[in-house]
């Protein structure tokens, strides 16, 4: 689906040699999008609600024991598995290479969450609950979702639009690395950076060329915005 | 904060923003000293820089406020400590602001101690009572008047010292778990903790410093981490972990040294008699510190590899890999940790890995660390003064305790009968926000703000090669009749008058800290200060120029290290201990964040809870699977836990966070996990210093299933195969 | 045979044949009751569902769809039994259908319905389900015709209407009795419902050729309609989902599940209008010979499914065959026996195909396996799909239980509505087919070229 109408197309990268898997970026994503919090009963019953979560994999036996982590969010794939599943347009793509959410369209079928096959789409099972006064937290930029929709990591799409709009108030072009979205702004070990990919120039741009990227699932075709730059043993940087 | 002080100061323009020429711009960073309500533009965010107080390390934030809330906090990137990085915890302070169990106005007790029974009275009353209950120890030969808080640094500490001036016989014990004092007390005694430059090696070694959770300035050492991993165009550091846990920290690492508790320093000696052997180590360091290389080659003579191996028992071919690397790869950089430090051979350990430092030739240069000057007043108290003082509470000798920005009761382990020694002093003020153990103790509650609502300062006790002093400021008006630590003080003296209202008759503490920073800050004498404090407000602080790094001295010659000692009787205890701090809540100071008891722990992926971790092999001969409930006893104490199986653990070794297990704290963390510090088995010398990590257990499985709820799918945490990764 | 000849009346047929309208006895009353009850019950859960939220159900991440959708894959399959086999029998002019057409068109159009019903339940927000619908808005907002739920949704749809006109039209001379059998306001409603019949030779021949080509029709959108669920699923990333055997496979097993429910429907009309004349074993063996065949077709796909599988040997496509085997072996068992091993075998024999116990037991069987098998086609793949991270598995919730068992018993209240108010027989077929059985081959006042004599 590379219809670009924009002259940007989002990306992120994701250095597996740099994460930590210290799990900053996932609450930075949950105060920064309203994210409600998810009770222990809940998680127990599949129902987090965290837009990127750090997976962590275990490999081999003591003493040879490693563990491993991937921070997983959205990928935002150009061929996005869960957009032409929705039979309501609410899982639609952005000229800007964002996989969009409308929450008001979002009748619930939970379709686009079985396609997805990177599993980042998590449904508000319940109404949100914010015991006062931790509602004084959210953000007036981020829409609060209400029982029945389906919702995911959005690169931080009101980020970007305050960095678009900042921009052409003052009249010139975004900067590499102006906007960035909550997870990679927190993330201690600059593990996540994000940019645009149609800017040659841009850093992310330019990780995204380094010989330890690779992409997860590529084999189904997806084509995600989301670049993992191997971990490991990799002397040399891209 | 009162509303007066801010229209004292709100004649000030609004300041200009450090986004430059921004005018219609999204959002700005203003000083706190424009209150929102007026500074603000509604559908307009403001950003206010402050500093971190979840845990000491002082990270410098941002905090983007909308119409008089705070929304979210971002790391500042101009602060030298974490250049605009935040861990999650410090992500979460928003909540610890907006939290629905806040002591939201004084409280004064009238159940029994620890009923959770108080009756809200005015500040009036409660400032009445507390300086009457004060008065009688402005004598001079008055004791039993006791401050119990966390380590105080900058103008706190200096304001809490004059205060406290005026009570003669006052003892002030200021403590925390995590509190690097054994570092200080290792081979230097620099009372400033080094910068230690992982963001320049090439090669690093950790004897059990978990840098990237809790160890000292996480996410200053995370950044680090980053940058010597792959922001250098042609070089990626390398790292290697030596300790029994494969923890987050280590999880990192390019090798992972299982060695057996306490047995870390080996290797520090294997490679120290390497580097001698070779001659290859720094011998004018070595001189300059005023040690010898015959004393030191004495010392670490029978340290060939196998010797190390075996005492950490770890396979020589892993640790004559690690020495290789260690003495060839320059520059390297050995990190010495609390899973170290916590033994009761520790503090010849954490010598033996200064001394490598020292022998590598680290000392001041760029990928080693660098010794600065102790730049700032700073009070702290070490462990032996702690059980001094739990000596003293026994026998009675403590009438009044004021108790300040700490919890002792959860972080003291019960061994040491810290609580039961509370419960002999008469009278407990304490200053907390929310009833934790220790406040449930307490007769009065004069509540603290939130860090949102404060004025301060920090210096990062870890840190920075420049000076640094990291100011608080207000965010939001304060939600709740509460009020600042340092403003009750001011109001005491004031109210108690005398020579302490002559010499402290600053009408807030706000005055007190501008005050303070003109002495401290030379940048405060060069032109306008009013704009030069909004300038400091703005950035988030004094970032001074960088300081001429020391030569450090050694205060002792290295020692030999002897092997740890256990508490507990092998054949009854089978297995060792290792409690660590948790990553998600620190010492447990954090345990009443919702979002912090959401986040999965990195290596487990629990969530609302916690566990014992337990090697698979011998979770086997236990009959232990993965979450039954397993009963862990120790000489002190028991529990019981969800078992969770961690390959990453040696098999004689079992392991718990610190952190959950409150009794109270709040809805969030009241009554969630088991505080395993009540397993820890105080012995003669764990009353000289910290040793959390000597204690024996036994493990006994109790029934299938405990309610232990992880993110990650068990089983499917071991196939990362089916991720093409 | 000549002895029905004396029996022949045709006044007396009706009466037979409407004895099934007659009055409610209290024991209809007290199944209608019963059901009603059951119904209630589910809409009370559905009502719980909508107030508090989907958390009710034992819907969660990774297994996102779970009973609402099985259900409604199963009922989908079941509604193949009516329409599509009447109108193959219908075409195939097998005379002996006559009985049981109209319980099985019938049966059609109430289990078509019922699986309507479930998407709209399945819904996070069933309250906008009108979002799904192109209807012209200010917003100028359009469904996603690309999505498969919106082929779904206009299969259903189109299907439920057809299935209906396909019933409705066989019903009309039929109405047209009842109508000229009852007075009062029960006659002024049947005479509507009855449309003018007259049974005028111009009526029957435009009625015959419409049977006909209704039958026709009707054949390829219910094929296209399982094929259509079943693109739900291959169409999709998931392992195990994606399939191209997908389509064909589903149809046969909405044959199969058809097939069996025939069978079981021709038990209990025989037993309970007493059709042991119309309904002999031979026809239960040729029944039972066409099940035997789709099963061993059903049977086929599924095995070529599994091979294809082991032989590529796709980790992930395997790992989900290992957790069904391992987590729901018991219900992989079933599903094998009842779907595969108990009717291949057992409908191999002669004996068994004419016997009626044992046929009500195969087909009860076959029709259990089948709800397993859409169970297993749902579950396992979502409980572990790509990601090992995040694996989970399903458990229904009492409310999902609850929706599952109400639209059972709203089927057969459904049902037994129906044949309350409608004749559940289809009374001209049937006196059609005794006028054949006496030579006759007046139809109404017209000749009609009609019929192929039984065997
Ligand atoms: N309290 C209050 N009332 C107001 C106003 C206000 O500011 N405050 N503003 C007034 C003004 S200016 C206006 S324009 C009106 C707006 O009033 P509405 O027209 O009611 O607009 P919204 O509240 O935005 O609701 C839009 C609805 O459309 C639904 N929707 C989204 N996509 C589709 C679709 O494809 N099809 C259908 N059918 N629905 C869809 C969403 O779920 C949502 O419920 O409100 C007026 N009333
Ligand atoms: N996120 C989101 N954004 C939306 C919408 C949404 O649903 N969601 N809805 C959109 C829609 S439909 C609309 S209509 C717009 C509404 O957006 P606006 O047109 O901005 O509507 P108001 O917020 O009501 O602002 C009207 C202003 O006019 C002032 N005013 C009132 N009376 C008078 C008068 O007599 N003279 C003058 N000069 N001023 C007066 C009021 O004080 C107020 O400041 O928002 C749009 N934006
Ligand atoms: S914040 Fe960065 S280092 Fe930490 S888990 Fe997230 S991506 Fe990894
Ligand atoms: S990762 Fe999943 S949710 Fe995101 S665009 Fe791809 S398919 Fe859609
Ligand atoms: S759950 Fe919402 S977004 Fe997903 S497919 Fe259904 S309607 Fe579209
Ligand atoms: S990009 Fe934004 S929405 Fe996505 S995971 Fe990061 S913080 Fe969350
Ligand atoms: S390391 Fe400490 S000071 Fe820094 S953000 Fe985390 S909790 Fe706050």
């Amino acid at each position: 689906m590379n219809i670009e109408t924009s002259e940007f197309h989002w990306g992120m990268v994701i250095d597996l040699d740099r994460c930590t898997g210290c799990g900053a970026c996932v609450t930075a994503c949950q105060a920064e999008n309203n994210i409600p919090i998810s009770e222990q009963d809940g998680i127990a019953n599949g129902r987090n609600l965290h837009w990127i979560r750090i997976e962590r994999y275990w490999e081999g036996e003591f003493p040879h024991v490693r563990a491993r982590f991937l921070p997983m969010l959205c990928q935002h794939c150009d061929d996005a598995p869960c957009e032409p599943v929705c039979p309501v347009y609410a899982s639609y793509h952005n000229p800007e290479g964002l996989n969009g959410q409308v929450y008001n369209r979002c009748v619930g079928t939970r379709y686009c969450a079985n396609n997805c096959p990177y599993a980042v789409r998590v449904f508000n099972f319940f109404n949100p609950k914010w015991p006062k006064p931790l509602e004084q937290q959210l953000s007036p930029d981020v829409t609060v979702r209400s029982r029945g929709v389906m919702e995911k990591c959005s690169f931080c799409i009101q980020r970007i639009r305050r960095g678009k709009e900042q921009a052409s108030l003052e009249n010139r072009k975004l900067l590499d690395g102006e906007v960035m979205p909550a997870c990679a702004q927190t993330c201690p070990p600059q593990a996540i950076i994000f940019g645009d990919l149609n800017d040659p120039d841009s850093r992310v741009s330019k990780l995204a060329r380094s010989p330890r990227r690779f992409r997860l699932f590529e084999d189904l075709g997806t084509e995600p915005s989301v670049i993992y730059l191997k971990g490991g043993g990799h002397d040399h940087p891209g | 904060m009162k509303r007066r002080s801010f229209l004292q100061l709100s004649g000030m323009s609004l300041a200009s923003s450090m986004l430059a020429g921004c005018r219609k711009g999204n959002e700005k960073l203003i000083p706190f000293l424009v209150p929102p309500e007026d500074g603000a533009i509604p559908g307009i965010a403001n950003y206010y820089a402050s500093t971190c107080r979840q845990c000491p390390a002082g990270c410098g934030v941002l905090v983007r406020v909308h119409e008089g809330r705070a929304q979210k906090v971002e790391g500042n990137p101009h602060h030298p400590v974490n250049q605009g990085k935040l861990c999650a915890r410090g992500q979460a302070m928003l909540q610890e602001l907006y939290h629905p169990d806040r002591i939201k106005q004084p409280l004064k007790r009238t159940g029994i101690r620890g009923s959770g029974q108080f009756i809200p009275i005015s500040w009036d009353e409660a400032l009445k009572q507390l300086a009457g209950a004060l008065a009688p120890y402005q004598q001079k030969e008055q004791e039993g008047l006791l401050l119990f808080s966390a380590p105080l640094r900058g103008s706190l500490a200096r304001l809490t010292g004059d205060f406290l001036q005026h009570f003669p016989k006052a003892q002030h014990l200021a403590w925390e778990p995590l509190s690097p004092e054994w570092l200080q007390q290792g081979l230097f005694g620099n009372p400033g903790i080094p910068d230690y430059d992982l963001g320049n090696t090439q090669y690093l070694l950790s004897f059990g410093a978990d840098f990237l959770e809790s160890h000292l300035s996480p996410v200053r050492y995370g950044h680090g981490f980053g940058h010597m991993r792959q922001e250098r165009q042609t070089v990626r550091g390398r790292y290697s972990y030596i300790g029994p846990r494969l923890s987050l920290t280590a999880a990192s690492a390019d090798r992972w040294l299982p060695a057996r508790p306490g047995t870390e320093w080996a290797l520090a000696f294997g490679i120290i008699r390497r580097l001698l052997q070779e001659k290859s180590f720094d011998a004018s360091a070595l001189q300059a510190a005023g040690l010898s290389v015959t004393n030191v080659t004495e010392l670490v003579a029978n340290f060939n590899v196998q010797r190390v191996a075996e005492i950490a028992d770890i396979s020589p071919t892993e640790i004559r890999a690690t020495i290789n690397e260690a003495v060839s790869i320059s520059p390297a950089l050995a990190l010495v940790g609390e899973m170290t430090a916590w033994q009761s051979n520790g503090s010849a350990a954490v010598a033996a890995v200064e001394l490598l430092n020292l022998m590598l030739g680290n000392i001041n240069r760029p990928g080693g660390l660098y010794f600065t000057p102790a730049t700032d007043a700073h009070i702290s108290s070490n462990y032996a003064e702690l059980t001094g003082l739990i000596e003293r509470m026994q026998q009675k000798k403590v009438q009044l305790a004021l108790i300040y920005g700490c919890n002792p009761v959860f972080s003291i382990p019960s061994d040491s009968n810290f609580s039961a020694a509370l419960a002999n002093i008469p009278q407990i003020i304490s200053f907390a926000s929310f009833l934790d153990e220790t406040s449930l103790q307490a007769d009065l509650i004069l509540p603290d703000h939130s860090n949102l609502e404060s004025w301060g300062d920090i210096v990062p006790p870890a840190g920075t090669r420049q000076q640094v002093i990291g100011l608080i400021q207000p965010v939001v008006k304060p939600l709740h009749n509460t009020r600042a630590f340092p403003d009750v003080l001011l109001a005491l003296a004031k109210g108690m008058g005398g020579n302490l209202a002559m010499q402290l008759p600053h009408e807030s503490y706000l005055q007190w800290l501008e005050e303070d920073l003109i002495k401290r800050i030379p940048d405060l004498f060069i032109g306008d200060r009013r704009q030069q404090m909004d300038h400091l407000l703005q950035q988030g602080g004094w970032f001074g120029p960088e300081l001429e790094p020391i030569s450090p001295k050694a205060l002792k010659r290295p020692e030999r290290v002897v092997s740890p000692e256990f508490s507990g009787a092998q054949e009854q205890y089978p297995l060792q201990l290792q409690v660590y701090a948790s990553v998600n809540f620190y010492d447990g100071r954090s345990s009443h964040l919702p979002w912090l008891q959401q986040l999965p722990d990195p290596m487990t992926t629990v969530v609302w809870g916690n566990w014992l971790e337990i090697n698979p092999q011998t979770a086997r001969k236990l009959g232990v699977n993965q979450g039954d409930l397993v009963e862990v006893s120790s000489p002190a104490g028991k529990l019981t836990l969800p078992a969770v199986l961690y390959p990453g653990l040696r098999p004689e070794v079992v392991a718990c966070p610190i952190g959950q297990g409150h009794q109270g704290l709040g809805r969030y963390a009241d009554r969630r996990g088991e505080n395993p510090l009540k397993l820890i088995k105080e012995t003669e010398a764990s009353k000289q210093r910290l040793t959390w990590g000597g204690t024996r257990v036994q493990v006994r499985r109790l029934a299938a299933s405990s309610g232990l709820v992880t993110a990650g799918h068990a089983e499917g945490s071991y196939h990362r195969d089916l991720l093409g990764l | 045979m000549t002895t029905r000849a004396n029996r022949y009346d045709a006044v007396r047929m009706n009466r037979e044949m409407l004895s099934s309208m007659s009055p409610p006895t209290w024991r209809w009353y007290l199944l209608a009751a019963v059901l009603g009850a059951v119904v209630a019950f589910g809409l009370y859960a559905f009502t719980v569902q909508v107030t508090t939220g989907m958390g009710v159900t034992g819907i969660n991440r990774p297994v996102m769809w779970g009973i609402y959708i099985i259900s409604f894959v199963f009922w989908v399959g079941l509604s193949h039994s009516g329409t599509m086999v009447s109108a193959i029998l219908r075409l195939s002019k097998a005379s002996w259908r006559r009985p049981i057409l109209r319980g099985a068109e019938a049966m059609t159009v109430f289990s078509i319905s019922v699986a309507g019903l479930f998407p709209l339940i399945h819904l996070g927000r069933n309250w906008i389900f009108y979002y799904l619908l192109p209807y012209p808005n200010q917003r100028g907002l359009w469904p996603n015709f690309r999505s498969p739920l919106l082929f779904d949704m206009v299969a259903i749809n189109t299907y439920i209407i057809g299935s209906t006109i396909f019933l409705y039209i066989g019903l009309l001379p039929d109405l047209a009795v009842v109508r000229d059998c009852s007075s009062g306001w029960k006659k002024k409603i049947y005479a509507i419902l009855a449309m003018g019949w007259r049974g005028s030779a111009e009526q029957w021949q435009v009625f015959s050729r419409g049977s006909t080509l209704l039958a026709c029709l009707i054949i390829p959108v219910a094929v296209s309609v399982h094929s259509i669920v079943a693109w739900d699923f291959a169409v999709t990333l998931v392992p195990g989902w994606h399939s191209t055997i997908f389509a064909p496979y589903f149809v046969i097993g909405a044959i199969t599940s058809g097939v069996a429910a025939v069978i079981t429907l021709m038990i209990v009309i025989r037993k309970l209008f007493k059709l042991e004349e119309f309904l002999q074993p031979v026809h239960f063996d040729n029944m039972a010979k066409l099940l035997l065949a789709v099963c061993l077709l059903w049977s086929y796909f599924y095995f070529s499914e599994v091979f294809t599988t082991w032989y590529a040997h796709k980790p992930i496509e395997w790992e989900i065959f290992s957790f069904m085997s391992s987590r729901y072996g018991i219900m992989l068992l079933i599903m094998m026996l009842g779907n595969t091993i108990v009717p291949i075998i057992g409908l191999c024999f002669r004996q068994v195909r004419r016997s009626l116990p044992a046929l009500l037991v195969i087909t009860l069987l076959v029709n259990l396996a089948m709800f397993i098998e859409r169970f297993l086609i749902v579950v396992p793949s979502l409980s572990h799909k790509n990601i090992p991270f995040i694996w989970g598995s399903y458990t229904p919730s009492w409310v999902e239980l609850a929706i599952m068992v109400a639209s059972f018993a709203l089927f057969f209240l459904l049902y037994t509505l129906f044949a309350k108010f409608f004749p559940i027989l289809a009374i001209t077929d049937v006196r059609e087919q005794e006028e054949v059985l006496l030579g006759s081959q007046q139809n109404g006042r017209t000749r009609l070229e009609t019929l192929v004599k039984e065997e």
